[in-house]
């Protein structure tokens, strides 16, 4: 069985709607003119916010990474120190790698879990039964990571947290979760997973319906049923909902900051500080505005070039319809 | 085509009539949104003195008493008091750094220990001239203060802040607990060795669903007033100079006067003093003798239920505790206070709170009286009617700011201060936060491993604190 799917053309030209008795040019010229400005119009608001609050202080930033400020006085050039400094600061680099480790755990996890379940649902079940486990699986998306992480900071309190509880009822000895550095970092783990992987699987349930159902009739008739299906049709023809949601995951797990903040604060020793926590101590804990700009644009640095390389890779490994 | 048009009228009338709804509700909204324009934001936009104070809405409102009393005396001077949330001081000096940032900087801040030197180095102006100028009046309030809690307040020689509020790390224990391990009441002198037979008592009492000591991993409770007990902290405490204009002003008579000095500094640190290895393994003993937990970063919110539904035994906390577990359903003799255990020394730890003026305030003599007043018996009487933290006036933490509430032992608060006298502040030089983030991180690791474990804890807390030092506040 072939997986390679000739792409649907598009249309050259948009069809033109033209209102019966008016003559066409003219219709064209000022339609056209209009439209113009009614799409200048409406995204007017979103040029200015993604300007405003996106991209001036982005450059503002890069700028300040060459500076060292603390708000109070005023900022003083130092060049390339702030790097230099980053790049020798133990606790900054450790937290880099536990982001990057954070971020392959987690999104691995986020997928897997998301895609599982939005075929879970894909598959047949009441109408009912559906639309109660997608408001469930994306309930906890529209909740404050921060309450949800307080709320845990009690379920697995090692004394008192309910998790133990239950565990104690099985036998199993009270888990230090928030105090040691394994427990604290599966903790913030499956916390993220838990709260995120609802975004991953609305957009599966998303790619999965538009796969056609001719496709599964065709190679059902080929002899493709059961696992076979999915290996064969459904992943392959999920690709690019597949790229979209890992280029979307890793961008938002390369970020991750009120999880570990709120339940762990980092610790215990670094085992769970993130590079986005040490962007937020240098800054505004330790007012070295410079130094957290230059971790800043570290970390973007490194997202574009991750999303870049996947985007590279993408084409061996993604299929259009 | 009449019908046409006027059907697409029709149609367009009823669009029309949507939208002006639309815009007449988005209109009328914006028109009547009470918080919409920036200059509401208490402070901005007119010459009202704004004060930040850590707490909620209801604090600020508690305040309402206070500022009227202090509008009957300066009617002139108009006072908003913003309430700011946040989960600890130094989430409360960030935001503060941030109102700074965004150039809405409020005139006067209640200030913690913990932020004093920051606020005192960077963003506050001295309390100096306004003492010299109002010298007799405020006579009476340093009389009644103890002069640790000034002290704490002096930097390089200067004062930024009077103390309003303070406490010491005292250690709650649980009545009932005690009595079930056949405990009783601890003596004032009792050492860190009673202090472990008695959690040792208490776990051989109730071996399961009970912490015999439960602490969390902060500088204020956690492993300081240990380590201060031992005659030792993790960073080399010295003390500037200067400062004898003020306590040979108010002081001059005092016995604990040769103590005093231009304030404390905290320059090296001393994470890798054999007493702080010493002391942290005592910890670690506790945590693996299943007789204390292993402290959990970022404090203890959920302290005060467990305390009260006796699942712990001890804990060590201030006077701010004492409203908690009356709420909380604990009668006056469920629980008592004692002071901490001592060990090579019984010197305390302790916090304390005070208004600093910034340097950028509109109106600094106006803010002096709003200090001056805040520091006045009435205006004190009124902040604090209940027992929410400990008054810094001696002669309000009384009887009857305790009746009824307990504990028994309510004057072990202030004679924390005035049996000790070397009882000291929290640890917090101007880089705090970075010194804070420092000792909590490697607190953990310390002190829930083996003895190699704790070694290369304290060697990473002393290169983080050699670090945090080095670096611009």
């Amino acid at each position: 069985m072939s997986t390679t799917i000739p792409r649907l053309e598009r249309p050259k030209q948009p069809a033109k709607a033209v209102k019966p008795g008016t003559p066409a040019t003219s219709q064209t010229a000022s339609g056209r003119q209009s439209q113009r400005w009614l799409a200048w119009i409406f995204l007017a608001p979103t040029i200015l916010g993604m300007g405003l609050f996106t991209l001036v202080p982005i450059a503002a930033s890069v700028v300040l990474a060459f500076f060292r400020w603390d708000i109070i006085s005023a900022p003083t050039f130092v060049g390339f120190d702030n790097f230099a400094e980053v790049v020798q600061d133990p606790t900054v680099r450790v937290s880099f790698l536990n982001t990057i480790a954070f971020v392959i755990v987690a999104v691995a996890l986020q997928l897997g879990l998301a895609l599982a379940l939005a075929v879970m649902v894909q598959e047949k079940m009441p109408a009912w039964l559906r639309t109660f486990f997608r408001s469930a699986f994306f309930f906890p998306l529209i909740l404050s990571a921060a309450s949800v992480s307080i709320f845990m900071r009690y379920l697995f309190n090692e004394q008192f947290g309910v998790v133990n509880w239950f565990l104690s009822l099985a036998g199993i000895p009270a888990v230090p979760w928030l105090t040691t550095p394994g427990g604290s970092a599966a903790v913030v783990i499956l916390v993220y997973v838990w709260q995120n992987f609802g975004f991953s699987f609305l957009l599966f349930i998303g790619g999965l319906a538009s796969i056609p159902v001719e496709t599964y009739e065709a190679a059902a008739l080929d002899g493709a049923t059961g696992w076979r299906k999915h290996v064969y049709v459904t992943l392959p023809l999920l690709s690019p909902t597949t790229l979209l949601a890992s280029v979307m995951a890793i961008i938002s797990a390369l970020q991750v900051f009120d999880q570990p903040y709120v339940l762990t604060r980092g610790g215990p020793g670094d085992s769970t500080r993130t590079a986005v926590m040490v962007i937020f101590e240098s800054a505004f804990q330790r007012l070295e505005f410079g130094e957290a700009s230059a971790i800043g644009v570290i970390l973007t640095l490194i997202i574009m070039a991750i999303t870049a390389a996947q985007f590279r890779l993408s084409k061996r490994f993604v299929f259009y319809q | 085509m009449t019908g046409a048009t006027t059907g697409r009228l029709r149609e367009f009338s009823r669009r029309t009539a949507l939208g002006a709804l639309g815009v007449g509700i988005v209109g009328a909204t914006v028109a009547s949104w009470p918080r919409l324009s920036g200059t509401d934001i208490p402070g901005r936009g007119d010459n009202s003195l704004s004060i930040a104070i850590m707490g909620t809405a209801a604090d600020a409102a508690a305040r309402q008493r206070a500022i009227d009393a202090f509008t009957r005396l300066h009617p002139d001077i108009r006072v908003k008091v913003q309430a700011i949330q946040a989960v600890d001081w130094k989430d409360f000096f960030t935001k503060i750094l941030t109102m700074v940032a965004a150039g809405t900087p409020p005139d006067v801040v209640y200030v913690a220990t913990e932020g004093a030197q920051l606020f005192a180095d960077k963003l506050a102006h001295p309390l100096d001239e306004y003492l010299r100028r109002d010298a007799a009046d405020m006579a009476e309030f340093f009389d009644d203060v103890h002069p640790s809690l000034v002290e704490a307040f002096m930097y390089k020689g200067s004062l930024f802040q009077l103390p309003m509020d303070w406490n010491a790390a005292n250690m709650y224990y649980n009545t009932t607990a005690f009595a079930q391990a056949g405990l009783e009441r601890p003596a004032d002198d009792w050492t860190h060795v009673d202090f472990r037979n008695s959690l040792a008592a208490m776990r051989k009492a109730r071996p399961s669903d009970f912490t015999p000591y439960y602490w969390t991993n902060r500088l204020f409770g956690g492993v300081v007033p240990w380590l201060y007990a031992n005659d030792t902290s993790f960073l080399k405490e010295t003390r500037s100079t200067g400062g004898d204009w003020l306590w040979d002003s108010f002081y001059a008579n005092d016995p604990s006067r040769n103590l005093r000095s231009g304030g404390y500094q905290w320059l090296e640190p001393n994470a890798d003093d054999p007493r702080v290895f010493e002391t942290f393994d005592y910890l670690r003993g506790l945590v693996k003798d299943g007789l204390g937990v292993r402290p959990e970063e970022g404090g203890g919110s959920s302290l005060v239920g467990l305390f009260a539904s006796n699942r712990i035994g001890t804990t060590p906390a201030g006077g701010y505790w004492v409203q908690g577990l009356h709420e909380a359903g604990m009668k006056e003799n469920d629980y008592d206070v004692a002071f901490f255990p001592k060990w090579r020394s019984q010197r305390h730890q302790f916090g304390t709170a005070g208004y600093a003026i910034m340097k950028t305030a509109k109106d600094k003599d106006a803010a002096w009286e709003w200090i001056k007043f805040s520091a006045s018996r009435e205006a004190m009487e009124l902040i604090f009617p209940n027992p929410v933290t400990t008054p810094a006036r001696r002669s309000m933490v009384n009887e009857a700011l305790y009746s009824g509430k307990g504990p028994a032992h309510w004057k072990v608060f202030y004679d924390t201060l005035d049996k000790y006298p070397t009882t000291g502040p929290i640890p917090a030089p101007p880089q705090q936060a970075a010194v804070e983030t420092a000792l909590m991180k490697n607190v953990s690791l310390a002190v829930s491993g083996d003895e190699r474990q704790l070694k290369q804890a304290l060697e990473s807390m002393q290169r983080d604190l050699e670090l945090a030092l080095r670096r611009q506040s």
